[in-house]
């Protein structure tokens, strides 16, 4: 879909720029400048206060980004059903470190809690979510989906 | 006692006529039809609710001071931004009762005076958000939302505004923010939202779990509702038990419960998990207070006490666990979610994580002890919010209970 029928389904009024942010985000995996300028013409706002807006939920991408990203609930309840562990089976599985940036196509981050604790531990490849998972399951998750 | 899970198992949430059929909408008709917005306020007040979300102000107190405030225009907003570390009954009741919520929210709005309502939902709730929506779907084609409600002259339209996952969102006044395209950071208070709020207008904010107690209210009178749980702070309350006890899961129980009776009868927790023991109870989530064993007979309440029931969450942690995971765990959620608006909150969860890394691969320096002091201490001295309060919270129960096992 092009970016202005995006927008047309919102009307330019401030509740809606963030569920037209999440859209576009959801169209095209992250907003350039050039969306964000249209964005803020089309909500009649400068580009200063989009951006400023945009960059401050994790959630929204202004950047590409190449990478594979694999989460791990860091939240207590997690924590007590073993996701120290998946931690460390990602870690020596990809030889990667926890929050660190340097590997070119993979990235491992904790994550703030889903609300998903009952189903717990939760490990994220993207935006696919697995639930419960053990310790023997990451080489699956890493090998099926990564 | 059950006021809220009551008929969770004999409702479908996708369908408003299973919801009918056990009196729903019936508080909300009782209002429209007979009552003054003075009169739902009042009632409201007499029950003496008080919010479910954490800081347990007075809902009656909020509706009153925002239906009394005149202005052109009110707006009333459920808070469902659910994201402290461990806790999903707002999410729970979504998927087992969703039109609680949105009676509760229909009545408030009407007793304020408002014209306009949202439903603001965490971003990851996607699951939640969809639930809602076609239960609004449902309600606006019955007429209990909309324009002419049941056939009178109010309008009341509500809105499903989903957040992008910031735990700070939760807060009432950096949600508010969201709304109107801003950064999700706190504003400075007074004034508070019912006096100046979305938009500069008045507004009340409540949590879902609260609206989901104001059928009941409406229908059984304030006087039944203020005699279930504590006097201080009557009604039920929906727990999250998790960590090393035998049933895990939601459990509603009366106000004024102690965490040993949740922990240990069998119609709750029953027990620990075997071979497990107890070493202490985390209450209220990641920004909650550590509980050892002899105060765990203490009654959870609203109100003045030692240990904050908060957003009703319960962590049972038993001696396996080791505490320096547990410091990383708290610090790596507050220093992924503080907002950046104020510089003790931002530096401090930063350097706080920074230690608590240095502590987990056993690598502490020799002024971390001092300086996590000094960081703790501006942390609830001199942040902007409550936010840095709570990341100050945990750790400074665990370094005083727990010092020799932490610096060993």
């Amino acid at each position: 879909m092009s970016l202005q029928k995006i927008l047309l389904q919102f009307e330019p009024k401030p509740e809606n720029l963030l569920p037209a942010l999440k859209e576009i985000q959801k169209e095209n995996k992250y907003i350039n400048r050039e969306n964000c300028l249209k964005v803020a013409k089309y909500f009649s706002l400068p580009l200063a206060q989009v951006y400023s807006f945009a960059s401050f939920f994790d959630e929204i991408k202004l950047k590409k980004s190449g990478k594979k990203i694999i989460k791990v609930c860091s939240g207590g309840p997690c924590m007590m059903k073993n996701s120290t562990e998946i931690v460390r089976q990602i870690e020596l599985l990809l030889k990667i470190e926890a929050e660190n940036d340097a590997h070119p196509k993979y990235k491992l981050e904790y994550i703030s809690c889903r609300g998903l604790c009952d189903r717990g531990p939760i490990v994220m490849v993207d935006e696919q979510v697995f639930e419960k998972v053990r310790p023997e399951m990451v080489d699956d998750i890493i090998l099926n989906y990564l | 006692m059950q006021i809220i899970t009551k008929n969770w198992d004999k409702i479908n949430p996708l369908d408003i006529s299973s919801y009918i059929r056990q009196r729903g909408y019936e508080a909300l008709q009782k209002v429209i039809r007979g009552w003054t917005l003075e009169q739902v306020v009042a009632e409201i007040k007499k029950s003496g609710l008080r919010g479910r979300g954490g800081a347990g102000f007075p809902t009656g107190e909020k509706w009153e001071l925002a239906a009394k405030t005149k202005a052109d225009q009110k707006y009333f907003i459920c808070n469902f931004d659910e994201s402290e570390p461990g806790v999903y009954k707002d999410r729970t009741i979504a998927e087992k009762n969703p039109h609680q919520i949105l009676e509760g929210l229909l009545i408030g709005a009407y007793a304020i005076g408002a014209k306009r309502a949202f439903i603001c939902i965490n971003g990851h709730y996607e699951k939640s958000a969809e639930i809602l929506k076609i239960a609004l779907e449902q309600a606006r084609e019955k007429e209990f939302s909309g324009k002419g409600i049941l056939g009178s002259a109010i309008d009341i339209e509500v809105k499903i505004f989903e957040g992008a996952g910031a735990y700070i969102c939760g807060e009432e006044t950096a949600l508010l923010n969201t709304i109107e395209g801003k950064r999700g950071e706190p504003r400075l208070k007074p004034p508070y939202p019912p006096v100046s709020g979305l938009f500069g207008k008045p507004t009340v904010v409540n949590n879902a779990e609260t609206l989901s107690n104001i059928p009941y209210i409406i229908k059984r009178g304030a006087k039944t509702f203020s005699q279930i749980g504590s006097s201080i702070s009557p009604g039920t309350k929906l727990f999250v038990l998790e960590g090393a006890v035998k049933n895990k899961g939601i459990f509603e129980a009366p106000l004024g419960i102690s965490v040993q009776e949740l922990i240990f009868n069998s119609i709750y927790g029953g027990g620990l998990t075997s071979g497990k023991e107890f070493w202490f109870a985390q209450i209220g989530g990641a920004s909650g207070r550590l509980m050892p064993k002899n105060k765990l007979d203490q009654p959870l309440i609203y109100g003045n006490c030692e240990y904050p029931l908060s957003c009703g969450s319960i962590l049972v942690v038993d001696k396996s666990v080791d505490i320096k995971e547990m410091l990383f765990s708290w610090a790596s959620f507050f220093h992924r979610e503080s907002c950046g608006k104020c510089v003790p909150c931002r530096e401090g969860t930063y350097r706080l994580w920074e230690i608590a890394k240095r502590l987990k691969n056993n690598d502490s320096k020799g002024c971390d002890q001092k300086n996590i002091e000094d960081i703790l201490w501006t942390l609830s001295n001199t942040s902007f919010c409550p936010f840095g309060n709570f990341a100050a919270i945990a750790w400074g129960d665990a370094i005083k209970m727990f010092r020799k096992e932490i610096f060993n």
